[in-house]
C-alpha cells in the first residue's frame, strides 16, 4: 500500500512538474509563466520529498517559491503591459533548429545515461533517517563543503552590490526627478 | 719596422673614425686637418718603418707580423697579418706622401664645397683601405682591402651625389670592379682548395715547386689578372675610368691616378711566383698593358676634357706598368709606378687648380693663355707634361725607358712587338700631352671674361703641394740611372727578383731612340696647335676615336640590355603572375574566408544560445563514445 | 526505497531540462528567458538530489543548495538588467540587441 501511494504520488508530482514547465515556456502572459513556475517548484519540492531531501524541499519553498518568484512577481507588475510576451518573430531556421537541439539534448540525455549508468542506477544506497536532514546539510556545509559555502555567500554578496548598482538612477535621470527651483 | 707599419695603417683609420663620429660637431676645416694629420702621422710611420729597414742587411728587410686569427675553418686558417717588406715599404710611401699631399690640396679645392667632412673622412677611409691592402700580410687580407678601396673608390665618385652622371659613375666604377673582385675570390677559392692556405710563402712556394698543375696555376693567375685589370682599367674593363673623373679633381689624383688603380701592378708584383709558374698568363698580361697604352694614347688625341685627357693618360701608363710586369721586370714596373704617382698626381692638380680657377670650367676649348695668369701653375703642369713624355732630365724618362728597355732585353717576337709598341705609345704620349699643355696654357684666353676668378695664383695649401710633386718628379727620377745608381733596383730586388735586367747599353739606347719618338710626338703636336687645326683630322678614324672605340655602346649591348631585358622579363613573367598575384590571391582568399566566418556572428542572442546547445550534446556524445 | 527507482527521476529531469532549454531558444522575452533558466537549474537540482539518494552521500543536496543561493543571486541581476532596459525604454526584445554582430 505505501508503494503505491508513493508511486501516485510520484507520478502526480512528476506531471505537475514537467506540465507547469510547458506552460512556463509556452504561455504569452508573463504572470502565467511565473504562476506556472511556482507551481513547478511546488511539485519539485514533492520529488525531493520523495527523494529523502527534506531540507532541499523546504528551502526551495522558502527561499525559491516564497523570495526569488516574489521578485519575479515584482518586476512584471512594474513592468505591467510591456512585459507581455507573445510568440512572435525569429526566423524560421531558429525555432526549427532550437527545437531540434533540444529534442537532441533530451535524447543524447537519456541515452547516455541509460547506456552509461545501466547498471549502476538500479543499486540504491540504504540510509537513516538522518538522511537529508538540516543537522546533516549544516555538518556538511561547515566541515567538508565549506569553501562552497564561503563562495556561495560572496556571490550573493556580489549579486546584492549589482542589484543595487543596476537600480541606480542616472545622474540625468535624477536631475530631472530633483523639482526644479525657480527661475 | 713593424711599429711603423702599424702606425701607418692605423692612423688613417683613426682619422677616419674620428671624423665620421664627430660628425657635426667639429668644423669643415677641422675636418680637414684632421684628415690632413692622419695621412701624415701614417707617412710617418712609414718613414720609421723605412729607415728602421735601411738600417738593415737586405736580407733582414721583411717582417710577417699577425694580430690575431681571424679565420679558421677546419685546416684553414687567417689571421690578420701584415707584411712590412720593400714592395709594401715603397708602396706605403707613395700611398701616405702623396696622399697627404693630394689631401692638404684638398683643403683648398674644396674649401666651400658641401659636405666637405664626409669627404675627408672618405679621404682618410681610402688611404687606410689602400694601405691595409699593400700592407697586407696574405691574400685574405688582400682581398678584403681590395674591396675596400673599391667601395672608396664608389663613395668619393659619387661624392656629388646630386649629379645622375656622377651617381651613374660611380655605380659603372663598382661594377666594373666588383667583376675584377670575383673573378680574383674564385682564383682564392682554388687556392684555398689546391694549397689549403691563402699565406703568401705556401701559395708561392706551391706555385714555384710544380706543386700545382699548369692549369690550376694559369686559372688562378687568370683570375688574379682579371682582378688586377679591372682595378687598374685596362683593357677590357677600362670604361669605367674615364667616367670616374665625375669624382672632384683632388680624388682623380689620389684615386684614379696615384693609387688605386697602380694596385694591379702591386698584385701582379707581389704574386709574381704565381704569375712565372703560368707565363702564358703573364705574357697575356704584357700584351693586354700594351694595347691599353696604344688605345688610350690615341684615345686621349680627340678629348676635349682637360681631366678625361689625364685620364686616360693614366691608364696608358699603367698600361706600360703592366708591360713591365709582364716581362717580369718588376723593379722598373714598380719604380714607373712611383715615378708615374708624382707627375700624375701633380698633372691632376695642377688641372684643378686650372679648373677652380676658371670657376669649374674643364673644356679645353675654352681655356688658353693661362701662362700668364697662372705663372706657378704654368711651370709645375710643364714639368709634369715633360716627365710624363719621359724627357730628361724629369722622372718619367728614367722609368719608362728601363721598361722599354727590358722589353728589348726580354726578346722574342714577344719582346719585339711590346718594344715597338712602347715606343709607339711614347710618340703617342708626346702628341696628347704637348697638345694638353699648348690649349690650356699657351696661346690667346679663350676663357669668358667672367669665369675667371680675379685671386691670382690658387692659396698655398693647392700650391705647395703642386711644387712638392713638381720636386719630386724632378729628382725621383734619380733613384734609377742605369749603370751608374740603382738603388731602387736594389732595394726591391730581394723580394721580387726581376725576370730580365737589361744591359747598361740597351737601356741608354733604348732611351735615345724613346726620347726622339716622344720629342717629335711634341713637336707635331706644337705644329698642329700653331696652325690651329686638330691632330686627328675629321672622318672615320676621329669618329671612332670619339666614340672611344665603342667599348662603352659594345658592353652595353653585351651586358647591360640583356640583363635589362632579363630582369623585365623575369618581372613581368614570374614576379607580377606568381608572387605578385600569389599574395596578392592569398590575402584575398583570407578576406573572403573571414567574410564567410563573419556571418556566424550574428548579433543574435538566441543563436548563441543554439550553439551551445548544440555544441553540449555533441560533447556528451563524444563523452559517451570516449568512455 | 519505496516508489521508482532513480533512474526515473533522471528522465523527469531530462526532460524537465529539455523543456528548459527550448523556451530559451524560442522565447523573445526576456523575462521569460530568465524564468526558462530558472527551469533549467530546477532540473539540475533534481539530478543532483537523485543521485545524492542514489549514493547515501548529502553531497549532492549540498551541492543542490548552492545552485539555489546561485540562481537567486543570478534572478537578482537578471531582472535588475530587464529593469534597467525597461527603464531606458528599450524594446523587451532578445533579438533586438545585435551590437555583438559581425
Amino acid at each position: 500500500m505505501g508503494n503505491f501511494l508513493t508511486w501516485v504520488v510520484w507520478l502526480v508530482a512528476a506531471a505537475a512538474c514537467l506540465g507547469t514547465g510547458l506552460r512556463v515556456v509556452t504561455a504569452s502572459n508573463p504572470f502565467a509563466s511565473a504562476l506556472s513556475l511556482i507551481g513547478n517548484l511546488a511539485s519539485l519540492a514533492v520529488l525531493y520529498l520523495l527523494a529523502s531531501g527534506e531540507f532541499v524541499a523546504a528551502a526551495q519553498v522558502l527561499v525559491y517559491a516564497g523570495a526569488v518568484m516574489v521578485m519575479f512577481l515584482f518586476v512584471i507588475a512594474y513592468l505591467g503591459g510591456r512585459a507581455d510576451a507573445p510568440w512572435a518573430g525569429g526566423t524560421r531556421l531558429i525555432q526549427v533548429s532550437a527545437v531540434v537541439a533540444a529534442v537532441s539534448l533530451l535524447a543524447v540525455t537519456l541515452v547516455a545515461v541509460g547506456l552509461e549508468a545501466g547498471d549502476q542506477l538500479s543499486k540504491e544506497a540504504d540510509v537513516t533517517r538522518s538522511f537529508g536532514s538540516p543537522a546533516g546539510i549544516g555538518e556538511l556545509f561547515l566541515t567538508d563543503q565549506l569553501l562552497a559555502f564561503e563562495i556561495t555567500s560572496i556571490v550573493l554578496l556580489v549579486a546584492a552590490i549589482g542589484g543595487v548598482v543596476l537600480g541606480m538612477r542616472s545622474r540625468a535621470e535624477q536631475e530631472a526627478d530633483r523639482p526644479r527651483a525657480a527661475p | 719596422m713593424v711599429f711603423g707599419g702599424w702606425l701607418c695603417l692605423l692612423a688613417p683609420l683613426a682619422g677616419f673614425l674620428a671624423i665620421t663620429l664627430a660628425g657635426t660637431r667639429i668644423s669643415r676645416n677641422q675636418a680637414g686637418v684632421l684628415s690632413t694629420a692622419s695621412v701624415f702621422a701614417g707617412f710617418a710611420g712609414a718613414v720609421i718603418a723605412f729607415v728602421d729597414a735601411l738600417g738593415r742587411s737586405p736580407d733582414d728587410r721583411s717582417e710577417l707580423t699577425t694580430a690575431w686569427t681571424w679565420l679558421t675553418a677546419g685546416d684553414f686558417k687567417a689571421g690578420v697579418e701584415l707584411l712590412v717588406d720593400p714592395l709594401s715599404l715603397v708602396m706605403m710611401l707613395v700611398v701616405t706622401g702623396i696622399g697627404g699631399l693630394i689631401v692638404l690640396y684638398s683643403n683648398g679645392y674644396m674649401a666651400g664645397e658641401d659636405e666637405e667632412r664626409r669627404y675627408f673622412a672618405y679621404m682618410a677611409f681610402f688611404v687606410f683601405s689602400m694601405l691595409l691592402l699593400v700592407e697586407a700580410g696574405n691574400l685574405l687580407l688582400l682581398l678584403v682591402g681590395w674591396g675596400l678601396v673599391g667601395l672608396a673608390s664608389y663613395l668619393l665618385i659619387g661624392f656629388y651625389h646630386e649629379r645622375p652622371s656622377a651617381v651613374l659613375a660611380a655605380k659603372k666604377a663598382f661594377i666594373m670592379n666588383a667583376l675584377g673582385d670575383a673573378v680574383m675570390a674564385l682564383a682564392f677559392f682554388l687556392t684555398i682548395a689546391k694549397v689549403g692556405s691563402l699565406d703568401f710563402a705556401p701559395v708561392f712556394d706551391a706555385a714555384s715547386s710544380g706543386a700545382l698543375s699548369d692549369t690550376v696555376v694559369t686559372l688562378i693567375a687568370l683570375g688574379l689578372l682579371g682582378g688586377a685589370v679591372a682595378k687598374s682599367a685596362q683593357i677590357p674593363l677600362h670604361t669605367w675610368l674615364p667616367d670616374a673623373m665625375e669624382g672632384p679633381t683632388p680624388v682623380s689624383a689620389l684615386i684614379h691616378a696615384a693609387t688605386m688603380v697602380t694596385a694591379g701592378v702591386y698584385l701582379i708584383c707581389r704574386t709574381h711566383p704565381v704569375f712565372e709558374a703560368a707565363p702564358d698568363v703573364q705574357h697575356l698580361a704584357a700584351l693586354l698593358g700594351l694595347a691599353t697604352l696604344l688605345v688610350a694614347g690615341v684615345v686621349a688625341l680627340v678629348q676635349w676634357d682637360i681631366k678625361r685627357v689625364i685620364a686616360y693618360s693614366t691608364m696608358s701608363q699603367i698600361g706600360y706598368m703592366f708591360l713591365g710586369a709582364g716581362v717580369g721586370a718588376y723593379g722598373f714596373a714598380m719604380f714607373h709606378l712611383v715615378t708615374h704617382a708624382f707627375f700624375k698626381a701633380l698633372l691632376f692638380l695642377t688641372a684643378g687648380i686650372v679648373i677652380h680657377h676658371l670657376s669649374g670650367e674643364q673644356d679645353i676649348r675654352k681655356m688658353g693663355g693661362l701662362r700668364r695668369e697662372l705663372p706657378i701653375t704654368h711651370a709645375t703642369f710643364l714639368i709634369g707634361t715633360l716627365a710624363l713624355v719621359a724627357i730628361p732630365p724629369f722622372a718619367g724618362f728614367w722609368s719608362k725607358d728601363a721598361i722599354l728597355a727590358s722589353a728589348l732585353a726580354s726578346g722574342g717576337a714577344l719582346g719585339w712587338v711590346l718594344y715597338i709598341g712602347g715606343l709607339i705609345g711614347t710618340f703617342l704620349t708626346g702628341l696628347y700631352a704637348l697638345r694638353l699643355y699648348f690649349y690650356v696654357f699657351r696661346g690667346e684666353p679663350r676663357h669668358a671674361e667672367h669665369a675667371a676668378e680675379d685671386h691670382g695664383e690658387a692659396p698655398p695649401t693647392m700650391i705647395v703641394p703642386a711644387l712638392v710633386l713638381a720636386l719630386g718628379s724632378t729628382v725621383v727620377g734619380f733613384l734609377a740611372i742605369p749603370g751608374v745608381w740603382e738603388p731602387f733596383e736594389d732595394w726591391l730586388a730581394p723580394v721580387v727578383e726581376p725576370l730580365v735586367t737589361p744591359s747598361a747599353t740597351e737601356e741608354w739606347l733604348t732611351s735615345l731612340v724613346a726620347v726622339s719618338f716622344g720629342t717629335v710626338g711634341g713637336y707635331l703636336a706644337w705644329r698642329a696647335f700653331r696652325a690651329g687645326r686638330e691632330i686627328v683630322a675629321d672622318g672615320a678614324v676621329r669618329r671612332a676615336l670619339e666614340h672611344k672605340l665603342w667599348f662603352d655602346e659594345l658592353y652595353d649591348a653585351l651586358f647591360s640590355r640583356p640583363a635589362q631585358a632579363l630582369a623585365v622579363r623575369l618581372r613581368d613573367d614570374v614576379e607580377q603572375p606568381v608572387v605578385q598575384r600569389g599574395l596578392d590571391e592569398i590575402a584575398e582568399g583570407t578576406l573572403d574566408a573571414s567574410a564567410v566566418m563573419g556571418r556566424a556572428q550574428s548579433g543574435l542572442l538566441r543563436t548563441y544560445a543554439l550553439t551551445f546547445a548544440v555544441s553540449v550534446s555533441i560533447l556528451t556524445l563524444v563523452f559517451l563514445v570516449v568512455r | 526505497m519505496s516508489g521508482p527507482d532513480i533512474p526515473w527521476y533522471l528522465a523527469v529531469a531530462s526532460i524537465l531540462f529539455t523543456i528548459g532549454v527550448a523556451g530559451v531558444l524560442l522565447r523573445r522575452s526576456p523575462l521569460i528567458v530568465l524564468l526558462s533558466l530558472e527551469i533549467m537549474l530546477n532540473a539540475a537540482n533534481l539530478a543532483f538530489v537523485g543521485f545524492s539518494r542514489l549514493h547515501g552521500e548529502m553531497d549532492g543536496q549540498v551541492f543542490a543548495l548552492s545552485v539555489m543561493a546561485v540562481a537567486a543571486a543570478e534572478v537578482c541581476v537578471g531582472l535588475g538588467l530587464i529593469v534597467a532596459m525597461a527603464r531606458r525604454r528599450l524594446d523587451l526584445d532578445v533579438d533586438a540587441f545585435t551590437e555583438l554582430k559581425g
